[in-house]
């Protein structure tokens, strides 16, 4: 609340100044803004109620695609093109930062009474960090977590309160839940051959201790054996390998999987389209009292090191930081700050998931960060997708990509 | 000097002009970056000296290190096969179409144009439509094949290692047989009608006018067709990206999509380059034959 105070008294006295007449417009200085974010997402709002306070400071935006959010931005920079301020997908944060393509923002957050790097969640901060320096803020954040449907654990016999808290309940769970005659699987979630694969599986060798700079752990191996398990017994669709976590999602809603591993952006989704009593629990761990651990997703703000108005696209960065309570209000993302508490929906069960996603956002983790992420995750990708096609042995596999790994980080 | 200026209005100086501008345009807009795309593979590119060409030169750096990469082979042998089969499938159904459209029924002119829509529909469409269509527990390909009781359990055509390469080519052939039925056709309508009723008359049979007229009549229509179906198929880049994503653990990978995955996912500009250069070399392959096939045509 001390945040949004200071802000909103600050902007009072600057709205005050513009009221005597003193707002110079020729002098106003000019900040460029690119995210992906379309017109009812956060970044455009933000900068039209930004540029209505009349700071002096006039903000530009551009819309650019999820795809061509790094090809373009390094293209601008080497080109001397690059904007004020960018949003990154967090596991991208560190190729530039480790370039010095962004700016070091440690001094100024330090100094400033808006940012306070202790109201952050720990993962996403931590991937706005390298080499111990902030180079950037967390701009909302999400994560993973179980969703499963209660009206089939009950027909099951199987207690609509008691969601799996292991891996062995879950496997447990997803051979009581599977009827192939009814078309339903017992869990739903993706293995695709892109960074989804990763965001999916990450967690899982975490939580037994692995990582991906030590990613054929004893712990990981079991991990992978656990999905294995759980394809060649068919308690998920073989089409977990080419699918999507929205798609494979999507058979969770129909009622043609039992459980589901995804993230809070199905939540709205799922109110309006699963006709049936569901819940979300916490990610099930290796064994009881193990070690928890998540996914995380979601883009950072960052300033680029070639700005030639760096205090005032810190400044922006601040408003941006000082909205963070709206997030949520307004546009339905997780802010990635544990000082703010999400507001009810009037949705029982949304408001009941959200609790869940919450929590286990203190367990997310930051893929990284390191500068060569893409590849380290592609060798991750091919090995998940090896052991689970029978191609090799989970082991085999992950030593491969431990090796592949261990060139890339050099 | 005075000679070759007058000349420019009429005689050598003239033709000289003519042919320098398309030369000029061809060499600005694909000649360069041909070029920059060789020099690429033997340089050290990282994302942030993109936008310099004065790059460390490392000879054959990035060839040894994609031939040590345990991937690379499959991935060739997948593109060799993904190219065969696509072009021998849209081949024969494009010319078993053209040949059936030749009877001349009624309708058959409209029918044939209908034909054209697959050729018309974006690669991401047909790849979005023919991804639900595989979809292994509730796509409509497995439907059908158990109804007609040719399998017992779905076949998961994109997540099963042992199809998922067959289902993008599946896909492939549809896309691409309709723009052959037409070249063909186009081809089968140039023989002249009279070649037939006099082999008729001598008492030749279907079969025999066929291997003796109609193919011997047909090849510089197949030679094009050919050449540019190995151009086709190298580009096709859309349905794998919708279909497979060259997954599970690249068995439908082919060189052309790995370039992209390699250059705008991995960042690694200089493989994806290198890439590209072997895949010039087929091109190249094609398109001297296209080039033989069409000047015998010219002369025709």
């Amino acid at each position: 609340m001390a945040i949004r105070g200071s802000a909103i008294l600050g902007a009072l006295a600057l709205a005050g100044v513009s009221l005597f007449g003193l707002s110079a417009k020729a002098e106003d200085v000019t900040i460029n803004v690119w995210s992906l974010d379309r017109d009812i997402q956060p970044a455009p709002n933000l900068i039209s109620d930004f540029n209505k306070l009349n700071m002096g400071i006039k903000v530009e935006y551009r819309q650019i695609q999820f795809d061509d959010v790094v090809s373009e931005a390094m293209r601008a920079y080497s080109t001397g093109q690059a904007p004020d301020i960018i949003a990154v997908d967090n596991p991208e944060h560190a190729l530039f930062s480790s370039r010095g393509a962004f700016l070091d923002l440690t001094d100024m957050i330090a100094k400033s009474t808006v940012v306070k790097t202790s109201n952050y969640f720990p993962g996403p901060l931590a991937s706005t960090m390298w080499d111990g320096k902030n180079y950037g803020l967390p701009k909302a954040t999400n994560t993973i977590a179980l969703y499963y449907n209660k009206d089939m654990f009950k027909a099951k016999g199987l207690d609509p309160e008691k969601p799996p808290q292991t891996w062995d309940e879950l496997v447990d769970a997803a051979r009581k839940l599977t009827d192939p005659a009814a078309n339903v699987y017992g869990l739903a979630f993706s293995a695709k051959a892109n960074e989804e694969g990763t965001f999916q599986f990450l967690p899982w060798a975490q939580m037994a201790g692995g990582g991906y700079e030590h990613i054929n752990s004893e712990g990981a191996v079991k991990a992978l054996d656990t999905w294995k398990t759980i394809i060649t017994e068919k308690l998920a669709s073989p089409d977990t390998l080419t699918r999507g976590q929205w798609d494979s999602t999507g058979t969770f809603n129909s009622g043609n999987a039992a459980m589901a591993i995804s993230g809070p952006w199905e939540l709205d989704r799922m109110v309006n389209e699963a006709k049936f009593d569901w819940g979300v629990a916490l990610l099930p761990v290796p064994e009881v009292g193990a070690e928890r651990s998540s996914a995380m997703g979601d883009f950072n703000w960052a300033i680029f090191s070639n700005t030639e108005h760096p205090a005032e696209a810190f400044k922006v960065l601040e408003y941006f930081a000082s909205q963070d309570d709206r997030m949520f209000k307004d546009f339905g993302q997780l802010p990635a700050r544990s000082d703010i508490a999400i507001p009810e929906t009037g949705v029982p069960l949304k408001d009941a998931a959200l609790k869940v996603f919450i929590e286990q956002l203190k367990f997310a983790k930051p893929r990284g960060p390191h500068p060569e992420w893409p590849k380290i995750s592609k060798a991750i990708q091919d090995a998940i997708q090896a052991a689970l096609t029978g191609q090799m042995t989970s082991k085999d596999a992950l030593d491969q990509a431990a090796e592949k790994i261990k060139a890339v980080l050099g | 000097m005075k000679r070759f200026l007058s000349s420019m209005i009429d005689g050598r100086g003239f033709d000289i002009g003519l042919v320098s501008l398309p030369l000029a345009f061809l060499l600005a807009l694909s000649g360069l970056p041909l070029l920059y795309n060789i020099a690429m593979s033997f340089q050290e590119v990282d994302m942030f000296s993109l936008g310099s060409f004065w790059r460390p030169f490392v000879g054959f750096k990035n060839y040894r290190d994609l031939f040590a990469q345990p991937e690379t082979w499959p991935i060739l042998a997948n593109t060799a096969t993904f190219v065969v089969a696509s072009i021998a499938g849209q081949f024969l159904v494009g010319f078993s179409l053209a040949l059936f459209f030749w009877t001349n029924f009624p309708g058959a002119s409209w029918l044939r144009g209908l034909f054209l829509v697959s050729w018309v529909m974006p690669g991401l469409v047909v790849g979005a439509i023919w991804n639900w269509i595989l979809s292994g527990d509730f796509g409509v390909l497995n439907f059908i094949l158990r109804e007609a009781g040719l399998i017992d359990g779905n076949i998961f055509w994109r997540s099963d290692p042992a199809f998922s390469l067959w289902a993008v080519i599946i896909a492939n052939v549809w896309l691409g047989t309709s723009f052959n039925m037409i070249l063909l056709s186009v081809g089968l309508s140039a023989i002249p009608r009279d070649l037939y009723e006099a082999s008729e008359l001598d008492g030749a049979n279907v079969w025999q006018r066929f291997w003796t007229i109609t193919l011997p009549m047909m090849r510089s229509s197949i030679g094009a067709i050919i050449a540019l179906g190995l151009i086709f198929t190298l580009q096709q880049f859309d349905l794998f990206a919708a279909i497979t994503s060259g997954g599970p653990n690249n068995a439908s990978n082919v060189t052309q999509y790995w370039a992209w995955d390699l250059s705008f996912r991995q960042y690694d500009f200089a493989k994806g380059a290198t890439i590209s250069v072997i895949m010039i070399v087929f091109v190249m392959i094609a398109s001297v034959v296209y080039v033989r096939s069409t000047r015998h045509e010219v002369r025709g």
